[in-house]
């Protein structure tokens, strides 16, 4: 825990039921985490354990059912977010797409374009521009949803499960291009990311929380041991692959009880 | 509904009514959605009521609502009504029954067939855009005066609203859906009942909720242009014998008669499609 002076995100005691009367479903906490502002934190645990739902809280798209979350913020929309998927809006050119929370945001339309066609640089869409999202592949169309919520410049950065639907090698190449991205300025936004991954998570986050099976509780919540600037061949780093082993070992759990019994062993 | 309120720089996330007490939040919103659906034409009616006695408006030609009432009550005793009502609903439902298989059927297979859609399509694309009251005088002609003609202009109406429907979204159903189904070896009857038939089911629904409507008032214009029955003729009559409390009683018939089609139909439709999500519940959840 930090002292409430340098979070920027507070999480205490959040819950979530869904539903009411005799279809209750308890999805979710209660949760008690702060975010230092400008620290990287990648939520894990098994599949329908919360990590969304906290995140969507955060976001504000859902309302807690106890507890809170406070935010703190200086600026009248600080929050970005990526999607898996649904994000990037068809009807929309890459670089409309990439100025929408600019142009949400009421930034003067010449302002915008330069700012948007600035991170179209660096996440390499400049040549597509005025390409439709449907013929870029999905791997070019989440750098689109990445770019459209940086160029926000937003002070909290929430990303749920990003990758999840990109091939395993397509994924390993938008991990290092997050990883340079989150690193490249000094001025960077505090992350939450939800993820499946264990490795992605090492990889990107200072801090990883394990969540447990439903409702989703804090089980492990655990910083990583490797300093910054970080670089992709920390993958093939021994520590790695240890982190990802304990961290692995705790969650291989927590999976298991959520499947039928006996199902596995 | 925001989930936001900043205090100061903060933006704090916390429960609203609907989460700290959802049982008591669901059941006020039920009450207040459903008083609401009540209150605005109960509104509206003491507001005709008020204004037809108060002399703001003509009396003989708007009569006020108890007026109204006291002449359906009237009409419905002496069979008139009834008469009027059944054959307009034969009318509409057979021919409604008509137009709805023709054109799932026409849609079906035009969606599933390039060749077919291609021979059919600038035909019936071209009597797509004729308004159907204009081929009343065929139907006529085609049909004698009886009931064929009101018959095959309510089909022919429904038809193109279905058929469109349909085909649009036999031919929208994603490729994924259909690569299963012949991997697993359907055939074409399979392959229709298994996966192209419910997948186009909820926008099949929508046009048979929207051609109930478009049936309805398809006849109502029908029976004014041609015969002396249902509740068409009832009401055009009715204005050109000044008696315009009659003519209001058909009026307010032929919008219920209407609804009730059109609801009937919706249910049939939650009730066939358990997995779509519908628009059963008003108070959504």
């Amino acid at each position: 825990m930090t002292d409430s002076a340098t979070w920027q995100i507070s999480c205490r005691g959040t819950t979530r039921r869904f539903g009411r009367r005799k279809k209750v479903l308890e999805a979710l906490g209660p949760v008690d985490i702060d975010v230092p502002a400008g620290q990287f934190v990648a939520l894990v645990g098994p599949s329908g354990c919360g990590k969304s739902t906290l995140l969507r809280i955060i976001a504000g798209l859902t309302r807690p059912s106890d507890g809170e979350v406070r935010v703190k913020a200086t600026k009248a929309t600080p929050i970005a977010m990526v999607f898996q998927d649904y994000g990037v809006y068809p009807w929309k050119t890459v670089i409309a797409n990439v100025r929408f929370g600019l142009d949400c945001a009421g930034v003067a339309s010449s302002e915008a374009d330069t700012r948007a066609r600035d991170w179209l640089d660096r996440t390499q869409l400049s040549d597509f521009a005025d390409a439709w999202p449907d013929q870029l592949s999905g791997g070019m169309r989440q750098r689109v949803a990445l770019a459209r919520a940086l160029v926000t410049e937003p002070e909290v950065l929430l990303l749920d499960e990003p990758f999840a639907a990109l091939d395993s090698q397509l994924r390993a190449v938008m991990q290092d291009e997050l990883l340079a991205l989150t690193q490249a300025r000094d001025h960077q936004p505090t992350v939450v990311m939800v993820t499946h991954s264990l490795e992605e998570a090492a990889l990107l986050a200072d801090r990883v929380v394990v969540l447990s099976a439903r409702p989703g509780t804090v089980l492990v919540d655990r910083e990583m041991p490797f300093g910054r600037p970080r670089s992709p061949e920390l993958r093939d780093a021994p520590e790695f692959s240890e982190v990802q082993r304990d961290l692995w070992a705790i969650l291989r759990n927590e999976v298991v009880s959520t499947l039928p019994e006996g199902a596995a062993k | 509904m925001t989930a936001t309120t900043t205090t100061g720089s903060e933006l704090v996330r916390s429960p609203g009514p609907a989460e700290r007490n959802p049982v008591a939040t669901g059941r006020q919103r039920t009450r207040r959605e459903l008083a609401l659906g009540i209150a605005i034409p109960v509104a509206i009616l003491l507001l005709w009521q008020v204004a037809a006695y108060g002399d703001w408006i003509d009396r003989r030609i708007y009569p006020a609502p108890d007026r109204i009432v006291a002449t359906g009550i009237d009409l419905a005793k002496s069979g008139a009504l009834w008469d009027a009502f059944s054959l307009t609903a034969y009318r509409v439902l057979f021919g409604w029954f008509l137009g709805v298989v023709a054109g799932i059927g026409v849609g079906v297979v035009m969606g599933s067939s390039r060749w077919v859609r291609k021979a059919l399509e600038p035909t019936l694309d071209a009597l797509y855009v004729v308004p159907k009251l204009a081929l009343l005088p065929v139907f006529i002609n085609l049909f004698g005066l009886d009931e064929g003609p009101k018959i095959a202009l309510v089909s022919v109406t429904v038809f193109f609203f279905v058929w469109i429907s349909t085909m649009t979204a036999v031919m929208a159903v994603p490729v994924g859906y259909h690569d299963t189904g012949r991997v697993f070896g359907a055939g074409r009857w399979r392959m229709f009942r298994h996966v192209t038939g419910p997948a186009i089911l909820p926008q099949v629904f929508v046009a048979l909720r929207v051609a109930a409507g478009v049936a309805v008032l398809v006849i109502v214009a029908a029976e004014f242009i041609v015969g002396t029955t249902g509740l068409g003729y009832l009401i055009f009559n009715s204005r050109s014998l000044l008696l315009n409390d009659r003519m209001y009683v058909g009026i307010v018939v032929v919008a219920l008669f209407g609804v009730v089609f059109a609801e009937i139909v919706r249910r049939i439709g939650n009730w066939v499609m358990p997995w779509a999500p519908g628009d059963a519940h008003p108070t959504g959840q």
